[in-house]
């Protein structure tokens, strides 16, 4: 009976224990908690200090109340103030509160690429890659991030890049300075330059390789400034919001307004293309439906003007019209179709864009057509994300085509995408490229990209 | 006194389960503002309003979002709620500043009292709060028209 007794008093310590392990993250979470609230007052009362030591450094004198003047105030206090939103957290990495500063919230990405390819007849060089080289790094784009709230519907945006040009060499691009003013959930007007929202990508990864997957861009959605074929910069106003329809989450892109993109041609001929665009339309929906949540799919259709004016990219002068060439006194009305379908939830992203670029002479029945998709897939699996890309686009080579330099291109891309932390990405990316009258192309890029 | 000795084993397993399923059964509530007029909110609106894809009330007033630091267990169902971990949080809201869909990272306050404090100022304010710490004058609203307690309750 004995026996019985010491078995059950240690079967109920035990049960006892075994609750308490139970109850052990609660415990955690306390203690994180306040460890947090600590940390956070810590840096509050530093801050202070220091700003005390400054005002007095300054010839102000602070007063501090003393004790009984504290304990005898009855008067009536105001509301604390609430510490602004980025004052407050105290997670590991950079804070939000110093990414304020005087209500002017800011960010920054980065990144330091290494590239080889075997091409035998270099390419354009774009993001500081040197074209011919065997391998070389660069540091392609530094941006930084600025907004500010103005009123609670109204606030402003920019973005500043740096972006390596030749020679280690930088220029400066304000990619997007925008005047937001959300007057709802239906409504929200931007004026300014803005990125067009040809697509997803676009919208989705903005300028910073930071947020992408893959090392680059898929050739088509690359900016107009490196190479791409889209008109990705505009300026003018944009409105975007949702459309009641139930369940399947509706919303709709307008945009209007004035681009003129001068594109580099990509085949290395040193030459670049002034499309001299006229004001541009765009014009797009996409749903985000509630019954799977992550699914995005929408589509958008793009119009301008446009001329084919070849300059050296060198001396910014009219390169001499080969023979039959229509020159750049035509112009041809562009029109852009885009649809997409992508999927980004559980720890997988599914993309998959098309597009169709149709460039029809004005007056005249002669056009062209350049068709282009890419195709993404990666997975996360804890800190990597392998990734494999799929990329088509077949322009036409004719002399008066404006995508002439770019011609055939398609090939597959596969790496991985390893987060060292929540800040930094390191990449790694094999590419494989086949040309319509050139030999195919292999790559390498090795990429670590940051956010600050 | 084998049948003593199961029952005392039965005793302890019941002991040290009933806590435990206890705590796993509190509800998170919803709350807001108590001049929001605002009284019942879908569990598909709910996502919507913390992944910042629902940025206006109905009357017009920004929703401001007070989410609880990481550790705590308001934090843990927002994460469940999004489908999201922490990491994917925190990179999924820079990606939303990027984008210029969002200002910043929602404000995160690192205390209960810092809670109610921002509850109470911001007109569009709304948070989540463990049920059992719920006070009187704090404004609950019903999630898909149940309040937390009630069977069906979706947030816990």
């Amino acid at each position: 009976m004995l026996r019985v007794q010491n078995i059950a008093v240690v079967f109920l310590l035990l049960s006892g224990s075994l609750w308490a392990q139970s109850s052990a993250p609660s415990d955690a979470e306390t203690i994180a908690l306040l460890a947090q609230q600590v940390k956070a007052l810590q840096k509050e009362t530093m801050e202070l200090r220091g700003r005390v030591k400054t005002l007095e450094e300054g010839g102000v004198k602070v007063q501090t109340a003393p004790p009984e003047a504290a304990i005898a105030a009855p008067a009536p206090q105001p509301p604390p103030p609430v510490p602004d939103a980025a004052a407050t957290e105290a997670s590991p990495g950079p804070t939000p509160e110093v990414h304020d500063l005087h209500r002017i919230q800011w960010r920054g990405f980065g990144e330091a690429d290494y590239k080889v390819l075997d091409q035998r007849q270099p390419e354009l060089a774009t993001y500081g890659f040197v074209p011919g080289s065997q391998g070389n790094f660069y540091t392609a784009d530094f941006g930084l991030f600025v907004t500010s709230r103005l009123t609670a519907k109204a606030s402003v945006l920019s973005e500043i890049v740096f972006e390596e040009a030749d020679a280690q060499k930088y220029q400066v691009d304000l990619r997007r300075v925008l005047l937001k003013y959300d007057y709802n959930d239906y409504l929200k007007l931007s004026f300014g330059r803005y990125q067009t929202n040809i697509g997803y990508y676009n919208w989705a990864f903005r300028s910073a390789a930071w947020l992408q997957t893959t090392a680059d861009r898929p050739l088509v959605m690359e900016f107009a400034s490196n190479g791409g074929l889209l008109p990705t910069q505009a300026i003018g106003v944009s409105v975007t919001g949702g459309i009641p329809s139930g369940t399947l989450g509706l919303n709709y892109v307008a945009e209007y307004g004035s681009s003129d993109t001068v594109r580099p041609d990509i085949s290395g001929d040193g030459f670049v293309t002034d499309e001299n665009n006229g004001n541009q339309t765009n014009v797009g929906f996409f749903a985000r439906p509630d019954w799977l949540r992550g699914l995005q799919f929408g589509s958008s259709y793009y119009h301008d003007q446009i001329s084919n004016n070849i300059l050296n990219g060198a001396t910014g002068e009219p390169v001499p019209l080969l023979p039959r060439s229509l020159g750049p006194a035509v112009r041809y009305n562009q029109t852009i179709v885009n649809a997409y379908a992508v999927y980004v939830a559980h720890g997988i992203e599914f993309l998959n864009e098309a597009f169709l670029i149709r460039q029809a002479l004005v007056r005249g029945s002669l056009h062209f057509d350049t068709p282009a998709f890419y195709s993404q897939f990666s997975k996360q699996l804890g800190p990597v994300r392998p990734f494999f890309r799929y990329q088509y686009l077949n322009a036409n080579s004719s002399i008066d085509s404006i995508f002439n330099d770019v011609g055939l291109r398609f090939g597959p891309s596969f790496g991985a995408r390893y987060d060292l932390d929540d800040y930094i990405a390191f990449k790694a990316q094999m590419d494989h490229t086949v040309r319509r009258g050139e030999p195919d192309l292999n790559g390498l890029q090795l990429q670590v990209a940051f956010t600050f | 006194m084998s049948r003593k000795l199961i029952a005392v084993l039965l005793l302890g397993c019941v002991t040290a389960l009933i806590p435990r399923s206890a705590a796993q059964a509190t509800d998170i509530a919803v709350v807001v503002n108590s001049d929001s007029r605002l009284t019942n909110v879908s569990l598909v609106d709910l996502r919507k309003i913390f992944a910042g894809e629902k940025r206006t009330w109905p009357g017009g007033i920004p929703v401001k979002l007070i989410i609880r630091a990481p550790g705590c267990r308001e934090r843990f169902v927002l994460l469940k709620l999004l489908g999201m971990s922490e990491s994917e949080y925190k990179q999924y809201w820079l990606a939303q500043t990027f984008r210029g869909e969002a200002e910043s990272e929602p404000f995160t306050a690192p205390s209960f009292g810092m809670t109610l404090e921002a509850i109470k100022i911001f007109a569009g304010a709304i948070t989540l709060i463990d049920a059992r710490e719920l006070k009187p004058g704090i404004k609950v609203i019903k999630l898909d028209g149940h309040m937390p307690g009630d069977p069906g309750y979706a947030l816990h």
